[in-house]
């Protein structure tokens, strides 16, 4: 193939450029959310994500300081202080009234109606005169228009990482996930084996409702399950969730797992059957080790979907502290309007850090996973 | 395998639900803004050691902290174990818990709508006529607050099923004190007024109004609050009353007008930041910034008294915020009418420790806790105003016991397929662009649907 | 498997209703004593540990973990042994016992995943069929009423040309695309971080997905910064913004890409997968004769890995039926984008009428028949 490609370096680079832009364009909103996880949690909603790196010009409102804190100054009353708090910058503008937030540029003295003097430097300093002894809590406010460096930081991180409970959710979540991607594959690949390479009535007929089963919205089976299960007494617990996630992720199991096993050679599944091995023999030392690529593909599927649910974990488990799980914990700190999108942006990051480690591992499976028949002859 | 999964999760369950017996926040004895007489009262009544009691509600985050902190006394008071668990997806859970038989003891609705058809399907227990004379008799608009409470059961006869507690204010317009001054407005006391103001604010070459409607899957709520607030200035009580439960249609002239006022408001590019197009697609928790925006992007924003969490950080309500009663037209006589939301607690599983905490709401002391922190609000006579935490919420709770007529937000009372679906989209359109009146008709239709 | 089928052939002359009850009965019999054994065995162990070990939560999951997925294996082990012991493949009749436990075999194999998927899936099935012909509580028998409202609701209708849009937008642009990406992605030496990177968004839950999308569609109005992506683009290059989730009907599409956006990768993985699987002759002999690289894919190398094309296509169309999370949490239906599913939620939850929303949840059952119907007889070809 690559001498194909290699004898024409034009079509060479289009190659290159055309996947550039594929990845590109399936990489920014994910930047995106990356990037805004690190910002300012007013900065996310006021200003676009791409223009982090840039320095922002920003019209603040300051509150300066109390007028009872003036001191005499050669017979006027002088207050002062700096428009910044934690952030730093430069004051191109200032006013003093709503109206008119940049009559004056910075270094000016502007004059009020009340005849107090106001000066706003560069660096943010202020000085207001007073000409008899103010009084009041409530201070002067300022209208400054400034140019802020670009600002970031790892608060929305610590918010999440460090939320009380956070860690047990994390267990928790681990609790749910490895069986319910392990209990499902086990007792699909017996299955597709059977549906693949054993001779019985009906077995088309089963195989086609099995599959069929895979449509079944979810949000339908979830009452009358959890229904049956307060009748037998398995209630909200870890066996229940188990055995739901093994429910539903089962009939997508068995038909991409029947897929790749019914694909497998012939003649190895026949020379092992005139040496005289059973069936349980073949499936065990045959097709389970030949099927791994197409069981860990599987794995993985299931894994994400179990890991990044929120609706059965939240119907078969209790929102306690020894249940509740990951998505569920990371739903309650956006609070009960939502809206936090720094939360939000970091958590969905957190959250992703475990499926994407998983993927790695596996990935070179998927590779030759989940292959269907479609390698037949190769 | 079951049973010992089960077992081993029982036993952890009461071992963290004991470790909510946490201090109490204010000292028994020491504040004399709080009514301690009636703690030691309940105490002296319950005895509930080893009892377990489980609710579940809509409250996360700070509020269930918040709320937690009040439970401490009852379970203080009483020895009874209690779990309390929170979910944003209440409204869901509640149902599948009711219908699979996994309820909790006592449910808190956000909507009296949701807890009405949990009722007719028998998945509540009434809290017996005494219940509903106390609410009657200690709750200012007592008989309105009642009947928030009060569905039609199981068996066809109505009882009162959910009590009262904690409650929101809707008719609330926010403004920026010094924005005012500076620029030398009043604080309206009419609704004339207020639409003067409007006029001024536009001539005066700003924007009078911040407006925003958006809010992902419910966008268009807010709007629904602004029409019920229109229809309690401009009609009558009983024809509110008439209106959320559909005695009177959706598309009845009455209702359109309202719309319509609403729409004086809303569809006026010159009155709204961004112009009208951008009402329904600004977040409504993004809307109030506008108000602290330098240049001001507006001056006024009309929203319930849960608003200030979403002001920018460090804003002190009083100071660099503060609110006025959203008027009533001085030509209509309609009183002081008051548009407010709450929140019920129902029994969803009958138990001695449930029913004690329905006796527990009653005290003062259970609610004076709350008031002395942040975002409660009560329209209980008994309770003592003083213990508010600050002057803006005693301003809004006296707001809430002096009203004339109290009504229970509409879009809440009515079936949740209108309330929370049609009337939602029928304002997105109505701002859109669409006549009020094929809007109205729109959700008669929608309602009549759900009837057959 | 045509060993199979000789050992088999003496079966079938002696069938008959007897022989199958027989069979049933004992299947069922061991299937029954290989559980009870296993889980028997699992919780005597677990009762064990739990007495000598002190409980901390995670050795007790860990614990129960393991003794869930060994009793799996117990039971496939056991049931297994105890049909050899039952039938030995020895002694006198050793073809008649080799015959009958073949015919009980496969029912071991498959009665654990028949167990779960009858619990799981076709009792809530038949639930939904029975509530379907019931009133709001599942009460009131109603006939066919549902079906009939369901028949003149415009939201119904609109909700199904949704879906059908979605139906062939989705598993096309994402298979497209996903092949597309697979076929490039092997020329190239960073073929494999490309990869991952397309990949990425299926890691993401939907819910986050929807956040991510949030920064790329957000609208302000025209005059204020913008901290949506493709507002900003737009105002950038002089037009106004819009509010793109708004917009009647191309707002589907919107919805649509977000979709798109997570399954490309899944798509691109499976097909670079089977592009690698074809063999190099036939390519080689395509080189030969002088056919150019966009001849030899389209004319060679799609039509070699049809039939993985067709499982993509098709795992990737369920999932669109069943999807509802990224309309609930941007749209919920307003503004024209309401999809089955998503109705089916709101009647559910917000309508509380089980009985709409089980009529609902059969016709999303209903629609994928024919794709089913048709992926099964592809199937079966295959096995032939």
């Amino acid at each position: 193939m690559s001498t194909v490609v290699g004898a024409r370096p034009a079509l060479t680079w289009a190659v290159h450029i055309a996947v550039f832009v594929l990845v590109a364009i399936w990489t920014i909103p994910t930047l995106g959310i990356l990037i805004s996880s690190f910002r300012d949690k007013d900065q996310i909603v006021t200003s676009g994500w791409w223009t982090a790196l840039a320095p922002a010009e920003r019209n603040l409102v300051v509150r300066a300081a109390a007028p009872d804190d003036a001191i005499e100054e050669n017979g006027r009353w002088v207050l002062r202080g700096n428009v910044f708090g934690e952030i730093s910058g430069s004051v191109s503008a200032f006013g003093v009234s709503i109206q008119r937030p940049t009559e004056f540029s910075a270094g000016d003295t502007a004059e009020t109606r009340d005849g107090e003097l106001i000066t706003i430097g560069e660096n943010g300093d202020y000085a207001i005169s007073y000409p008899e002894r103010p009084e009041g809590a409530r201070g002067q406010r300022l209208f400054v228009t400034s140019q802020e460096p670009p600002k970031f930081t790892t608060d929305n991180y610590e918010t999440v990482l460090f939320s009380e409970g956070i860690g047990q959710s994390f267990i928790n979540t681990l609790t749910v996930t490895i069986p319910a991607t392990v209990i499902p594959i086990l007792i699909a690949a017996y299955a597709a084996y059977a549906l693949a390479w054993m001779e019985f009535p009906g077995r088309a007929l089963l195989l086609a409702t099995i599959v069929g089963l895979i449509v079944v919205p979810l949000q339908m089976a979830l009452i009358p399950l959890l229904r049956l299960y307060n009748d037998i007494g398995v209630g909200k617990s870890f066996i229940g969730i188990w055995l739901a996630h093994t429910g539903f992720g089962l009939p997508l199991a068995i038909y991409l797992l029947r897929n790749y096993i019914a694909g497998l050679p012939r003649e190895i599944l026949e020379s092992a059957r005139v040496d005289g091995a059973s069936d349980f023999e073949i499936f065990r030392k045959i097709i389970l080790p030949l099927s791994f690529p197409a069981l860990a593909s599987f794995a993985i599927f299931q894994f994400l979907w179990v890991w990044n649910d929120l609706l059965v974990a939240t119907v078969f488990l209790g929102n306690n502290e020894q249940q509740l799980v990951m998505t569920g914990r990371l739903r309650e700190l956006l609070g009960s309007r939502g809206g936090n999108w720094e939360i939000l942006s970091a958590s969905a990051f957190v959250a992703i850090v475990v499926p994407i480690i998983v993927f790695f591992a596996l990935q070179r499976y998927l590779v030759r996973g989940l292959l269907a028949g479609s390698v037949k002859g190769g | 395998m079951n049973k010992w999964t089960i077992a081993g999760a029982a036993t952890l369950a009461l071992s963290c639900s004991t470790a909510l017996a946490q201090d109490l926040k204010f000292a028994p004895g020491e504040d004399s803004r709080f009514n301690w007489q009636s703690l030691e009262d309940f105490k002296a009544k319950y005895d509930l050691q080893g009892q377990r009691l489980t609710i579940f509600g809509p409250w996360l985050s700070s509020d269930e902290d918040l709320f937690e902190s009040v439970v401490a006394y009852f379970v203080e008071a009483t020895g009874a174990d209690v779990d309390y668990t929170g979910s944003d997806s209440f409204e869901q859970q509640i149902v599948i818990d009711a219908q699979s038989g996994s309820a909790p003891n006592i449910a808190i609705f956000p909507q009296p709508g949701l807890a009405a058809n949990l009722a007719a399907q028998g998945y509540l227990t009434s809290l017996g006529e005494e219940t509903e004379t106390w609410v009657k008799e200690n709750y200012a608009a007592g008989d309105s607050w009642a009947s928030f409470g009060t569905y039609v059961g199981k068996d066809g006869t109505e009882a009162f099923y959910g009590f009262p507690y904690k409650a929101d204010l809707k008719s609330l317009v926010w403004y920026v004190p010094d924005n005012f001054e500076d620029a030398g407005y009043e604080i309206p006391e009419t609704m004339e007024d207020l639409k003067a103001l409007t006029e001024q604010i536009v001539a005066d070459g700003a924007t009078p109004w911040c407006i925003g409607l958006g809010d992902g899957g419910a966008t268009g709520w807010p709007a629904t609050d602004w029409v019920e607030d229109m229809m309690l200035r401009t009609q009558p009580p009983e024809v509110y009353d008439q209106w959320v439960t559909n005695e009177i249609p959706f598309n009845d002239e009455r209702v359109v007008a309202a719309i319509d006022e609403f729409g004086w408001f809303a569809r006026n590019s010159d009155f709204v930041a961004g112009g009208a197009e951008a009402v329904t697609s600004t977040d409504f928790r993004e809307s109030p910034t506008g108000l602290f925006s330098s240049p001001p992007r507006c001056y006024l924003h009309r929203q319930a008294s849960f608003i200030p969490s979403f002001f920018p950080e460090g804003t002190e309500l009083g100071v660099d915020a503060d609110f006025f009663y959203f008027p009533a037209y001085a030509e209509k006589d309609l009183g002081t009418p008051v548009l407010g939301g709450g929140t019920l607690f129902a029994v969803t599983k009958d138990s001695e420790a449930a029913r004690a905490f329905i006796e527990f709401l009653k005290t003062p002391i259970a609610h004076e806790i709350w008031m002395a922190q942040s975002s409660f609000l009560t329209p209980f006579k008994g309770a003592n105003l003083e213990a508010y935490a600050n002057d803006p919420l005693k301003k809004q709770g006296e707001i809430l016991t002096s009203a004339t007529t109290f009504r229970f937000d509409g879009s809440d009372l009515m079936p949740g397929r209108i309330g929370a679906g049609a009337f939602w989209t029928g304002m997105v359109d109505y701002v859109g662009g669409k006549s009020a009146k094929d809007v109205a008709d729109g959700i008669q239709r929608e309602w009549d649907a759900i009837k057959k | 498997m045509a060993l199979s089928q000789t050992t088999a052939a003496p079966a079938a002359s002696e069938s008959g209703f007897a022989s199958a009850l027989t069979t049933f009965v004992t299947a069922l019999a061991v299937m029954a004593a290989g559980l009870i054994a296993s889980i028997a065995v699992a919780v005597a162990v677990y009762a064990a540990f739990d007495f000598v070990l002190p409980y901390t939560k995670l050795l007790n999951a860990l614990l129960v973990m393991v003794l869930g997925v060994a009793a799996c294996f117990g039971y496939f082990w056991s049931s297994n042994k105890l049909l050899d012991t039952i039938y030995p493949a020895s002694g006198a009749q050793i073809v008649s016992n080799i015959t009958k436990a073949n015919a009980i075999r496969p029912w071991l194999f498959l009665g654990p995943a028949l167990i779960v998927v009858g619990i799981y899936l076709v009792y809530p099935v038949v639930n939904s069929v029975i509530l379907s012909f019931h009133g709001p509580n599942g009460e009131a028998w109603v006939g066919t009423r549902n079906y009939e409202w369901l028949a003149q609701d415009p939201a119904f209708r609109e909700s199904v040309r949704n879906n059908i849009l979605w139906l062939i937008v989705v598993p096309a642009a994402a298979t497209f695309i996903g092949l597309i990406a697979a076929a490039l992605t092997d020329r190239i030496s960073w073929g494999n971080i490309a990869k991952s990177l397309i990949f990425m968004p299926m890691a993401i839950s939907f819910v986050g997905a929807s956040v991510i999308w949030k920064f790329i569609y957000d609208y302000r109005p025209a005059g204020e910064a913008q901290i949506g992506l493709l507002n900003a683009i737009v105002t950038g290059l002089g037009g106004n913004p819009q509010a793109w989730i708004t917009v009647p009907f191309w707002n589907n599409f919107f919805l649509m890409v977000v979709l798109i956006w997570i399954q490309t990768g899944f798509a691109m993985v499976i097909l670079s997968a089977a592009l690698r699987g074809i063999p190099e002759e036939t390519i080689e002999a395509a080189v030969i004769d002088g056919a150019s690289p966009f001849q030899i894919f389209y004319k060679i190398k799609v039509p070699q890995i049809w039939s993985t094309i067709a499982v993509v296509w098709t795992t990737i169309t369920i999932l669109v039926l069943k999807v509802f999370d990224i309309v609930l949490a941007m749209t919920n239906g307003q503004w024209g984008t309401q999809v089955l599913a998503n109705y089916m939620f709101d009647w559910m939850f917000r309508g509380l009428d089980f009985g709409r929303a089980s009529t609902i949840a059969l016709v999303i059952m209903v629609m994928v028949a024919p794709i089913m119907v048709w992926n099964i007889r592809e199937a079966r070809k295959g096995i032939r």
